[in-house]
């Protein structure tokens, strides 16, 4: 049998070769997937339409960062929780083992499977703004009735919704082989689409953003002197923005849960680490995602810094303030880096610049179903889901049953955000109930060296210290003090749009919906002779 | 009759103290263990001047007295890995003199079985509640006399066993891996072990296939894809199929009642194969951790009433 020594001269170890011994995986891929997940395209541009209106005193740059490093506890803690436990299901698995099978499914039921049905028409609607509107605007083209406004009707956001799902089964079913060679060339791509604008926004001035702006935005909108026309539709609108910057706090910290909607999913492939020894090498699972995300935040603080430089701070946030009163500039959704491609004058290279750029969404649209078919399947591996959900089919590998599970109800929900404005502003649920679910991993963390002594002792987690005191709980604290201080001002503040009396229904429901589908599979499988109360009985040693 | 197997415990003598008392706790008739009984890993506790020198999991400890290196034998074992006690002329002749190291893991592998069969030999009433073990491709040869003369385990490797009417056939081999294992063989030879084995059932529909490789290309086999230089893809979180197509083939030809499998850790699944339930429940041995299956076979209608698997 051959061996291998671990520890040079004096070895502190020797390994025989064995089944599953296999080197250290590459950092960089999980980086790829974490820095999609925290899309600060799809996400986060998004997300500053609404958040700069909608908290006007406040700086998005100094939210950014704040809300970086305490993501960055987020990262401690899970990568604590994949080292100890490196399993697929993630937070299911993770919650189910130390808090009980109950919550674990309650938790993971509704965080990673029942509100991904709402992210479907988020991920619609983020298509359409950011990749038909602005192609079609380009073009000009007028097929279908209206042009690119067509996309913003109720039967082009349900289309394009519907084409979203379509597209994330597709992607799932290729399996996560296929679907981490697209992610890579995307965010190669993306990365090169997001350099040019760069380098666009970069070597031009103020006084030619102004001109191109007035010059593309009357050929293609007919609308003359349009950036002088925005700043004073902001004005009469009575939107007043503050001037770039750092401060005040108070108002800025107010952003932060606005920002989680695009920052709080550096871990998003947690659900995907099976168990291979590089699972447990703390500081490779923690630098994929701590990179990843921290490479959204430096994208973020480029392109405030130049927007801020070129396009105009003040112009930029009151093109955001129209399009958050419903009253968009040109009838479109105020996509930056559409104005950015107006620097060139020239259809080809603004429709060429549009389609690199749109690389990421398309290599971010899979993570809508991916990690929850896995969670799916971990279910109903624990009999608390019929078999079936688990079932893949034999020629194709597709797991037809979870994709069912996920796309009906999907596009259900899709075709109530297509048709329902008011259904459209529990967007930020879509978060919310994702924190919850990560609240609870997170007091999991800190009760890991309680509950579960051993696994917590036995763990490479247990062994990062500063001070001598272990970091990994500590983060656990840290982690649950951002997520309880969003889920009070989500809660508490109308600026959010989450507490209404619909949309805590809705987010009660899905709750609701998780205990049924628990208790009724307890009650039926003990009818069938089956205690689910052993699966995480543990089995006494002596 | 109700059956609790487990498998891939890879030397954790925490989880083979589970396995042991998993007959009392799931209030199973019987216990099967399905191969890779052994661990990889061999852990020097360097021995000098009446004090102990170890490094666990990163940390290096100096140990003072008998108890403290009591304590840290017991936390290696747990962890599935061999505690060696070594003088420093040892640590230095295991890595320089070739083969050396070999010779050591052969002597701490055969002597934590002898150790563990003597515990079961009291938990197990002294073969009362019947206990089944076989090989995996990770076992070493010399493990099969060792377990075969057991009086309270019964060494299932390359046998037909009478279950109270149901037959159990066992195979610790497995399709050829990356790393080259003892009992690995290309599927045209593993086809015909499997055939030799199944042609001595007398009755299929009340046969349990206990293969240590899981069919291919069923979910049960699923691992971290590698690239060349033995490095997952994509953090471990692309997976393929790896299983034995000869027990696929088989599964689907003969149609056992149940057919249990190890090998692939993570790949904790369970598949219908025309009529035969295929189950995988996994291993997270390093954790502590017994994930195993309990089943419940109906001995009048020969098929399996119900199963879960569980994280014991």
């Amino acid at each position: 049998m051959a061996t291998e020594a671990v520890g040079g001269e004096a070895p502190t170890l020797f390994l025989r070769k064995a089944t599953g011994l296999v080197r250290g995986w590459s950092v960089r891929d999980s980086l790829i997937y974490a820095c999609l997940a925290t899309n600060f395209v799809t996400l986060g541009i998004y997300e500053f339409t609404f958040a700069g209106p909608a908290f006007p005193k406040g700086q998005l740059l100094t939210s950014v960062v704040i809300s970086g490093i305490w993501v960055s506890f987020l990262v401690i803690a899970y990568a604590g929780l994949i080292v100890t436990i490196p399993r697929a299901g993630g937070d299911y698995v993770w919650q189910t083992r130390i808090l009980g099978s109950g919550i674990g499914f309650v938790m993971a039921a509704t965080g990673w499977w029942f509100i991904l049905w709402l992210w479907a028409p988020i991920y619609g609607n983020i298509l359409s703004v950011q990749f038909f509107q602005p192609i079609w605007a380009t073009l000009k083209w007028t097929w279908p009735g209206g042009g690119y406004a067509w996309f913003g009707t109720n039967n082009g956001i349900f289309i394009v919704t519907v084409i979203t799902i379509v597209l994330a089964g597709f992607l799932v079913s290729l399996g996560m082989g296929g679907y981490a060679r697209i992610q890579k060339w995307c965010f190669i791509g993306g990365l090169i689409g997001f350099a040019v604008v760069v380098g666009l926004l970069l070597f031009n001035s103020h006084a030619s953003f102004i001109s191109s702006f007035n010059y593309e935005a009357q050929h293609m909108f007919g609308v003359k002197n349009a950036y002088a026309a925005t700043n004073q539709a902001a004005v009469k609108a009575g939107y007043t923005t503050s001037p770039f910057g750092f401060g005040p706090l108070g108002p800025t910290m107010l952003l932060v849960p606005a920002m989680m909607f695009f920052i709080l999913w550096p871990n998003w492939g947690a659900t995907l680490y099976g168990e291979i020894r590089g699972a447990s090498d703390f500081r490779r699972v923690f630098s994929g995602m701590f990179i990843g995300l921290w490479i959204t935040v430096i994208l973020t603080v480029i392109f405030f810094l130049l927007i801020a430089k070129t396009v105009g701070w003040g112009f930029y946030q009151n093109l955001n303030s129209l399009d958050y009163n419903a009253t968009p500039q040109f009838g479109i959704w105020p996509y930056p880096f559409l104005f950015a491609g107006w620097l060139v004058h020239n259809t080809a290279f603004q429709v060429i610049l549009l389609l690199v750029l749109s690389l990421w969404f398309f290599g971010w649209v899979g993570t809508l179903f991916l990690s929850s078919t896995r969670v799916i399947f971990a279910a109903a591996f624990d009999r608390v889901l019929p078999d079936r959900a688990a079932e893949v089919s034999e020629k194709r590998k597709v797991p037809f049953y979870s994709l069912v599970l996920m796309l009906v109800p999907a596009v259900i929900l899709g075709a109530i955000y297509a048709y329902s404005t008011t259904f459209r502003t529990y967007t930020l649920d879509a978060t919310l109930v994702i924190a919850v679910t990560y609240l609870f991993s997170a007091i999991a963390v800190v009760l890991l060296p309680f509950i579960k002594k051993d696994l917590w002792r036995a763990s490479p987690a247990s062994r990062i210290k500063l001070f001598g005191v272990p970091i990994v709980p500590v983060a656990g604290w840290i982690t649950i003090a951002l997520l309880v201080y969003n889920l009070v001002e989500w809660l508490w503040n109308d600026n959010y749009f989450v507490n209404s009396h619909d949309s805590l229904l809705y987010m009660a429901a899905m709750y609701v919906l998780a205990i049924v589908i628990f208790v009724v599979a307890r009650i039926v499988r003990r009818r069938q002779g089956i205690d689910l109360g052993l699966i995480n009985k543990e089995i006494p040693v002596e | 009759m109700k059956i609790f197997f487990a498998t891939d415990i890879h030397g954790s003598e925490v989880c083979w103290r589970k396995f042991l008392n998993s007959a009392a706790f799931y209030k199973a008739d019987m216990v099967i263990l399905g191969g890779d009984v052994t661990g990889k890993v061999m852990v020097p506790i360097v021995e000098q001047g009446g004090r102990w020198k170890v490094t666990v999991r990163g940390q290096e400890y100096t140990l003072e007295t008998a108890e403290e290196l009591d304590n840290i034998k017991k936390q290696i074992r747990n962890a599935g890995s061999y505690p060696a006690v070594v003088s420093p002329d040892e640590l230095k002749h295991l890595s320089q003199e070739e083969g050396a190291v070999d010779r050591r893991f052969t002597v701490e592998m055969t002597e934590s079985l002898d150790r563990w069969l003597d515990m079961a030999d009291g938990k197990l009433r002294g073969g009362e509640i019947p206990c089944i073990l076989n090989g995996g491709n990770d076992d070493i040869w010399e493990i099969d006399d060792i377990i075969e003369q057991s009086p309270c385990v019964s060494f299932a490797e390359g046998k037909l066993l009478d279950l109270d009417g149901f037959s159990l056939v066992s195979m610790g081999w497995t399709n050829p891996t990356p790393w080259d294992t003892f009992r690995e063989a290309p599927e045209p030879e593993l086809a015909a072990k499997i055939e030799a084995l199944a042609s001595q059932v007398p009755d299929m529909s009340r046969a349990i296939f206990n293969f240590h490789a899981p069919p291919y290309g069923t979910g049960l086999d699923e691992a971290p894809a590698l690239d060349s230089t033995l490095r997952p893809i994509h953090g471990g979180a692309v997976m393929k199929p790896v299983g034995s197509k000869a027990v696929r083939d088989a599964i689907m030809q003969h149609q056992p009642m149940l057919s249990v499998h190890g090998h692939i850790h993570e790949s904790r699944a369970v598949k219908k194969m025309g009529r035969t339930l295929a189950m995988n429940p996994g291993s997270v041995y390093g954790d502590g951790v017994l994930q195993g299956a309990v089943i419940d076979l109906n001995a009048k209608k020969g098929k399996v009433q119900r199963y879960l698997l569980v994280n014991g």
